[in-house]
């Protein structure tokens, strides 16, 4: 007769009677791979969408604008040199709450437009919105917008993602994009034809007759396009579509937080299965005599180690499914939403993601599988005798520690209580270190971009920075007189009165790209003298700023090197010292200096710092405004994209701290219920017996909780870098106030309190008869 | 003979601490005897037992069950003996807490090629009624009857009692021992049980005495009595 091993009928009752852990295990095991799977599940569909949006809503090969609408001949002209143009002109429009809207005409034959909600616009009052720009500025389909200025009422017929417009990069040049204040909308015919010939934008876009093979000779490709054009045509703007911002910078960043959470996951994984290898040891500790019983019948350790490790792997492939389910589902459209609260995507179809499953599945699984066997399997190694007389310390006659006769006897007793219990605390402290660093760096980063938003003002150059712009043709290396002759006028037209203004001359160089990736550095050349910068910048010395000292982890002595954009050329600069300047990453040295570098005139210059507006320059010659919403664009934007995560991440680290925190004083309780029984015949008050066995846990939680600090400061510190790193060109200061460790100190602090409260009224539920029903 | 003890040897502890508990045991006890086991605390009664059952190794000696040399075997072989084998009974009955009367039976059924019916057996042990409880709804002498119901479900050829009435009243230690005694003559298993009880020695085949890690007396009791008879 083949008879099934009668111990599983254990597991539905261990379940129920230990239902509490299981479910908080449970639930932790859930979330994470439930949030993770999500997480995955959305980035890999939203990339496939993105991916295949090029070809779904032809997305244009590159775009230029021109000062004046091209005329028949000048279109067939830049037509000829290998490319269909389309009309992309738009209008840029101030609404009445502040915030700027990019206006197309509906487009019928590139860069498409995909409807997400409502109805494309019809007639001369309707407009399609950015889904985007409309959830940011609580607008949606009924809604009215209204012009500022001219008081022109639109309704918003529908919500619409243009697929130029992923990211809301307003100018190709801006160092982030901004979702919050800039959108992009389209109108029907009727609408566009109202508006005025003044203002508008002629910009084209351009699809390749030919397609170039890849982006070495797209490049190649474009630059020969650009001087082309240029000839044809005054260029004010050319973007060639691999350098757009605007369309890439969403497809480099979906999915680039990936690794973080797979890492985070695994972490989690890892403390919740030594939580189970624990609980399973006290379980060991406690069934010892059965152990024994049972081996001496004849099971074989093999059978034990799986009777064991049934209820951890039943637990995590229940999670692992649930949290798939929930993982495809729910926790994917809050990932989505998250994606969404940034990019502007259009719609997506859920993929069934292979990688996802097996990182948010197979691995967890496999992980709890081997460190409960491997735990387990060390513990069960014992002899039956050794189970039948509960001897499981590993050591040989272990001596209790001597403890002073100094100490009260309370103070003797807890220590005790510690001391049986080191490896217990050993992984709650392991769990308060993680939980710790998950909380503080939810707090901490809105707090470091807060920081920054507040500091920036005084630490930069200057409260506003010119950087003039040469028109494209009076660089024309072809029409050599022609352009000195526009060179010249520029010169003269870029002069000011403006006392504050001072002239300062710069470069921009691409790093390597090795350690960070590739980003453009500013080299600055300064005035002697200058009342902006106050560096020693005297015989000839380079200096760079604190960001890029902290960033690239370089100082005095060290070399750096850079090359041009899209050449071979490179510079390679010794580094004198660092400047205090905190607003970018940048290179300092005098103009003189900069100008022999590179090769330029002695006086030459190309932007003016000033603490005042330059009001006698032409717009038309100011490239970028480097001014302080410029500058904290990236912090505002990084504050909205990652908001509702740091939320999250807050909220799971609380819930870590109670989870782990529950479990271990528990299995504290558990392990000594016999001695607490004891204790309460023995005459023990209620305090006592709680001053005795929980705060013993208390005072191992504030412990743990003090000691982790300096470490999660390296931790983290290491953290926001490398994250930093990953996700924005440019650099801020990492730092963390030190109220925000005594805040996530209090938030552990609070968490267990409410931990010590679910433990009191265990200690008190167990009964005096405990200790008399199992004498052994 | 089933069981044969040659030269038993076995020490705890080392240098000054060291005690030698068994000092060279020689037995033999034949298919189907009752033995029991006699000697003052610390005589190695225990000790011997637990060696005889494959859960402690002796030092020195050898031990032949149904003529295999069980001296050489190593764990995975020990623990397969005991699996075929062996049953077990301890003064503490160590049941499993959340599984039911019947359940734990089934416990050592599933141990064996060959269990006994379950149900025969909970008649047998008198526990019909009480199959479906969990064992703190017992009382001690159930919850032994309980333990002893898993020792002997699966038929073993020997069963070990180690001091199987140290924790029970008068009555309820007869009740167990006539169970013992009624198996022992239902399923023809031999049966070594130690207890310090001298009175027990009654019932047995043969009566061995340890003394200082020695047998002392080993005798073939002629004059066997009934449990129900035993009276101390």
């Amino acid at each position: 007769m083949v008879m099934r091993n009668p111990l599983r009928k254990r597991l539905p009752r261990d379940l129920k009677t230990e239902f509490g852990k299981y479910l908080v295990i449970f639930l932790l095991l859930v979330l994470s791979i439930g949030f993770i799977s999500g997480f995955l599940v959305a980035g890999e569909s939203m990339i496939k969408a993105y991916d295949e949006s090029f070809e779904k809503y032809n997305i244009e090969d590159g775009n230029f604008s021109s000062k004046k609408r091209l005329d028949d001949e000048q279109r067939n002209e830049i037509e000829a040199l290998g490319i269909k143009l389309y009309d992309q002109f738009y209008f840029e429009q101030r609404l009445t709450t502040g915030s700027r809207l990019r206006i197309f005409k509906i487009r019928d034959e590139v860069n498409l437009v995909c409807l997400m909600q409502g109805a494309l616009p019809v007639g001369e009052n309707e407009i399609a919105v950015d889904r985007m720009f409309a959830d940011n500025n609580h607008l949606t389909v009924g809604d009215t917008i209204t012009v500022d200025g001219t008081g022109k009422v639109y309704t918003i017929s529908g919500l619409v993602a243009l697929s130029d417009y992923s990211t809301m990069f307003e100018s190709n040049n801006d160092t982030m994009f901004d979702a919050l204040t800039f959108g992009v909308a389209v109108v029907a015919k009727e609408a566009y034809d109202q508006y005025p010939v003044r203002g508008m934008s002629y910009n084209y876009a351009w699809k390749y007759d030919e397609k170039p093979v890849d982006a070495a000779t797209e490049k190649v490709v474009s630059e020969e396009l650009m001087k082309q054009m240029a000839k044809i045509t005054k260029l004010e703007r050319f973007v060639p579509g691999y350098i757009n911002q605007a369309i890439h910078f969403t497809g480099d960043d979906l999915g680039s937080d990936r690794i973080m959470m797979i890492v985070l996951l695994y972490i989690i994984i890892i403390i919740i299965a030594f939580v189970f290898a624990i609980t399973t040891s006290n379980t060991i500790a406690q069934e010892a005599t059965v152990i024994g019983t049972l081996r001496a019948s004849g099971y074989t350790k093999a059978e034990l180690v799986r009777h064991y490790m049934a209820m951890p792997t039943i637990v995590t492939l229940a999670a692992a499914i649930v949290g798939n389910v929930l993982g495809y589902t729910w926790l994917k459209d809050v990932c989505v939403f998250m994606y969404y609260n940034s990019y502007s995507l259009p719609t997506y179809e859920t993929v069934w993601s292979v990688s996802a499953f097996v990182q948010t599945t197979v691995i967890p699984l496999v992980i709890t599988v081997i460190i409960n066997y491997f735990l387990l399997n060390r513990a069960l190694r014992l002899s039956p005798i050794r189970f039948l007389r509960k001897d499981l310390s590993r050591k040989k006659k272990k001596k209790a520690i001597p403890l002073s006769g100094k100490l009260p006897f309370f103070a003797r007793f807890r220590l005790r209580v510690i001391l049986q219990n080191v490896p217990n605390y050993l992984v709650l402290w392991i769990g308060i270190l993680f939980a710790d660093v998950l909380l503080l760096f939810g707090l901490g980063l809105p707090v470091l971009l807060n920081n920054y938003q507040d500091r920036i003002q005084d630490t930069m150059i200057s409260d506003y920075q010119y950087l003039l712009n040469a028109p494209i043709s009076a660089t024309d290396e072809n029409k050599k007189l022609e352009s000195l002759v526009q060179a010249a006028m520029f010169m003269h037209e870029v002069e000011t009165d403006n006392p504050d203004a001072e002239k300062f001359s710069a470069w921009t160089l691409k790093t390597l790209g090795d350690v960070a990736r590739e980003e453009s550095i500013t080299l600055y050349g300064i005035e002697p003298g200058s009342q902006y910068v106050k560096d020693d910048l005297s015989d000839g010395k380079i200096l760079i700023s604190k960001l890029m000292a902290d960033k690239y982890r370089i100082g005095a002595g060290d070399t750096f090197t850079m090359k041009e954009a899209y050449e071979d050329t490179t510079y390679t600069f010794t580094i004198d010292g660092v400047s205090e300047y905190e607003g970018s990453v940048a290179f300092f040295m005098s103009r003189e200096k900069l100008n022999e570098i590179f090769d330029q005139e002695k006086d030459f210059f190309c932007g003016y710092f000033s603490n005042s507006p330059i009001t006698d320059i032409s717009e038309d010659y100011l490239s970028t405004v480097v001014d302080l919403n410029a500058m904290t664009k990236v912090t505002r934007q990084l504050q909205h994209s990652m908001g509702s995560m740091m939320d999250m991440v807050n909220v799971f680290a609380v819930i870590i701290f109670l989870i782990l925190m529950y479990l271990l004083s528990k299995i504290i309780i558990e392990k000594n219920a016999q001695s607490i029984s004891m204790t309460k015949i023995l005459g023990y008050r209620g305090g006592e017996i709680r001053g005795l066995y929980l705060h013993s846990t208390s005072i191992m939680v504030v412990i743990s909780l003090l000691v982790s600090i300096p470490l999660v400061k390296v931790v983290l510190m290491e953290l926001f870098y490398v994250m930093m790193l990953e996700m924005i060109s440019g650099w801020l200061p990492l730092t963390i106030p030190n109220w925000l460790y005594v805040e996530a100190f209090v938030m552990g602090l609070l968490s267990y309190a409410l931990v010590a409260l679910i433990e009191m009224r265990r200690i008190k539920k167990i009964p005096m008869d405990l200790a008399l029903k199992n004498v052994e | 003979m089933f069981l044969e003890l040659k030269q038993v040897k076995k020490a705890f502890g080392e240098g000054e601490n060291r005690v030698e508990v068994l000092r060279g045991v020689d037995l033999s006890v034949g298919k189907g005897e009752f033995c029991v086991m006699l000697g003052p605390s610390g005589s190695g009664k225990s000790t011997l037992l637990n060696i005889i059952g494959g859960i402690d190794a002796a030092d020195a000696g050898e031990l032949i069950v149904g003529g295999e040399n069980m001296s050489q075997m190593k764990e995975k072989a020990l623990s397969n003996y005991r699996r075929k084998h062996l049953g077990f009974i301890f003064q503490m009955y160590n049941l499993i807490p959340n599984l039911t009367v019947r359940e734990n039976i089934e416990v050592g059924a599933y141990l064996s090629d060959h269990p006994l019916d379950v149900d025969e057996l909970l008649e047998t042990l008198g526990l019909s009624d009480q199959a479906g409880k969990l064992p703190n709804q017992l009382s001690g002498g159930q919850q032994q009857r309980t333990a002893i119901g898993r020792a002997i479900v699966k038929n073993p050829d020997l069963l070990l009692c180690d001091e199987p009435t140290g924790a029970l009243d008068y009555a309820t230690s007869k009740e167990i021992l006539h169970l013992i005694e009624t198996i022992n003559q239902k399923y023809g298993n031999t049966v070594i049980m130690v207890t310090h009880n001298e009175q027990i020695a009654g019932m047995a085949d043969r009566v061995v005495t340890l003394r200082d890690g020695k047998v002392r007396k080993n005798i073939v009791n002629t004059t066997k009595i009934t449990a129900e008879e035993l009276e101390w």
